[in-house]
């Protein structure tokens, strides 16, 4: 009964949490994205979550590059929350002798910390020759980046791409745990049944397989869900879809499997010998294969998502119980079904 | 040394069948040879990275197949009297071994029809059998432990199919892959790691097959 309560409390604080507290303020959009050297300009920035108003006087805004120069904006307007524009004058050479160079946007005030928006400017260069030497680096570091403000305060990180949808993590991923705990669950009751035949046993092996294929379900859904808004398009052949669609369409077959046979205890038995067999070959399936081809996924390989480094503190403390929180349940569910197959054959036998 | 005898006297069983029921390799060997044709009249021109796919495809078909009659053509009680003779193990192995044979022939016989009608794109021949060689006997071991289970079922050869397609699939996809790579459609000079990951799977489907058989022929 504890275990019950403090599922539906663990759930809740997440549903509520993982709902409403708000992203950190970021940088969404600029524009023009594509400038040419030796010109003065003006590139207006849009916020997600900011109040631009409240800091027009402490904001500092420059165009960075990976290799340490910096381009600051002499002049600043706020035209509301959401909304600015900030003025460049772009030397008259790049600092590199290139065709074109990928600067980033970087912001820092006070109020809304360091925002940074990734591979926002391409910088042309106007003139190719080499003959401005000393004005290169000169122009290119007109003021140093330091006295940055950390982003702080209880929020989530606020990602490209990713933006709301980032709080998918809470519901998403933990559905995934639970599928797997619950099919090893299903297994290891497969495996006691082996050892000591018994109906109570295999009626725990087939209702663990089933919640934990309706949490599989429940996975793909969430998954399409939030890839529909990311990848742009629910379903993208992903390897990880792929592999998910195979995995459930074995469980799928371990259902046909257990109503094929006349013998209820030949097709528990068999049925137990197939649940194990299956899962072992799951095993290669999540683990093996999708290392083989690239995944989308993030944390993957050329994946524009985020990985481990991203899922910043504050998420942490809402996704491990939401692990949890969802896994109590799972075993709810299981329990509630496993009740009901032993309900039906009491009444069976009556 | 006993074993072996079994071993062998199980297998040459095997072949005895085979050669006694004629009918049967000729219908898989002729089911090759019209899939084969098929693909060739319906897909016209074969690009490499389509024969790929589509000679992985007929594989497995044919190979599904010709393993679905491995525990379904004999009668419950001669199995019975094959598990009194010698270990139960031992019928399964040579059934397995047999079959691997089999899936080696259809996969040349496969190859050989593919070459001649549809272009013979394979750059490394060598990588190319020792893929088919390493997919024959993992289908083998998936599908001639998948027939033993599906055998007692109302719709066996249905049953087959569903039970199978989804536990051949990391198989599948490995061969895909390294058979891209003999027909040269892919550069990677680490094939090796695929191949070590196909000897892998072969090596826990193998194990799980002969923990878990007393379970399924006991009756």
């Amino acid at each position: 009964m504890w275990w019950k309560a403090s599922a539906v409390f663990v759930l809740l604080s997440v549903l509520s949490a993982g709902f409403l507290v708000p992203l950190h303020p970021g940088l969404v959009g600029n524009s023009p994205t594509t400038i040419t050297t030796g010109q003065a300009f003006t590139m207006s920035l849009t916020g997600y979550n900011t109040f631009f108003t409240r800091s027009a006087d402490s904001m500092r805004i420059w165009m960075t590059h990976p290799s340490g120069y910096a381009l600051a904006a002499h002049q600043l307007r706020v035209l509301n929350n959401n909304d600015m524009e900030a003025s460049f004058t772009v030397p008259t050479v790049l600092p590199e002798q290139r065709d074109a160079m990928t600067f980033h946007l970087l912001t820092d005030d006070p109020l809304h910390g360091t925002m940074t928006l990734v591979g926002a400017i391409q910088v042309q260069a106007g003139v190719v020759d080499d003959f401005l030497q000393d004005e290169r680096l000169d122009g290119w570091r007109n003021t140093s980046v330091t006295g940055l403000h950390p982003q702080e305060g209880f929020r989530f990180v606020n990602l490209p791409i990713n933006y709301e949808s980032i709080r998918n993590l809470f519901f998403h991923v933990p559905m995934w745990m639970v599928m797997f705990v619950l099919l090893m669950l299903s297994v290891w009751h497969s495996v006691r049944y082996l050892g000591a035949p018994s109906a109570q046993t295999d009626a725990r092996a087939e209702a663990y397989a089933e919640t934990g294929l309706l949490f599989g379900g429940l996975g793909l859904l969430t998954g399409m869900l939030w890839a529909n808004y990311t990848w742009g398009a629910p379903w993208s052949n992903d390897i990880k879809q792929l592999m998910t669609a195979v995995a459930l369409l074995i469980y799928v077959a371990y259902f046909i499997l257990r109503t094929s046979f006349d013998e209820p205890e030949k097709a528990a038995r068999i049925a137990a010998v197939y649940n194990i067999f299956a899962f072992a070959s799951l095993i290669p399936l999540i683990y093996i294969v999708p290392r083989l081809f690239s995944s989308l996924h993030p944390g993957g390989e050329g994946s524009p998502v985020f990985n481990r480094e991203d899922l910043n503190p504050n998420m942490r403390i809402i996704f491990y119980p939401a692990i949890i929180g969802w896994t109590l349940l799972g075993l709810w569910a299981a329990n509630l079904s496993i009740r009901l197959k032993n309900l039906e054959t009491l009444h069976l036998n009556r | 040394m006993d074993r072996w005898h079994t071993f062998t006297a199980l297998l040459g069983k095997e072949l005895m069948l085979e050669y006694r029921q004629r009918y049967a390799i000729g219908g898989i060997l002729l089911y090759v040879c019209s899939m084969v044709f098929v693909v060739y009249v319906a897909a016209v021109k074969i690009q490499p990275q389509l024969w790929n796919v589509l000679f992985w495809l007929i594989f497995l078909f044919a190979s599904v197949n010709a393993v679905v009659k491995s525990f379904v053509q004999e009668s419950g009680a001669r199995q019975l009297y094959y598990y009194q003779l010698a270990d139960a193990e031992m019928v399964l192995l040579a059934k397995m071994v047999y079959n691997a044979l089999l899936l080696m022939v259809l996969g040349a016989l496969a190859l050989v029809m593919f070459s001649v009608v549809a272009g013979h794109p394979v750059r490394d021949i060598r990588l190319f059998l020792g893929t088919l060689i390493l997919g024959s006997v993992g289908f083998s071991i998936a599908l001639t432990f998948v027939s033993a289970i599906s055998a007692g079922a109302h719709n066996s050869a249905t049953l087959m199919a569903v039970l199978s397609f989804p536990v051949l699939l990391p198989i599948l996809m490995t061969l895909i892959r390294l058979s891209a790579i003999s027909l040269a459609l892919m550069q990677d000079t680490s094939y090796w790691r695929d191949i070590l990951n196909l000897v892998a799977i072969d090596a826990i489907l193998i194990t799980l097959t002969f923990v878990l058989f007393p379970y399924v022929w006991r009756d």
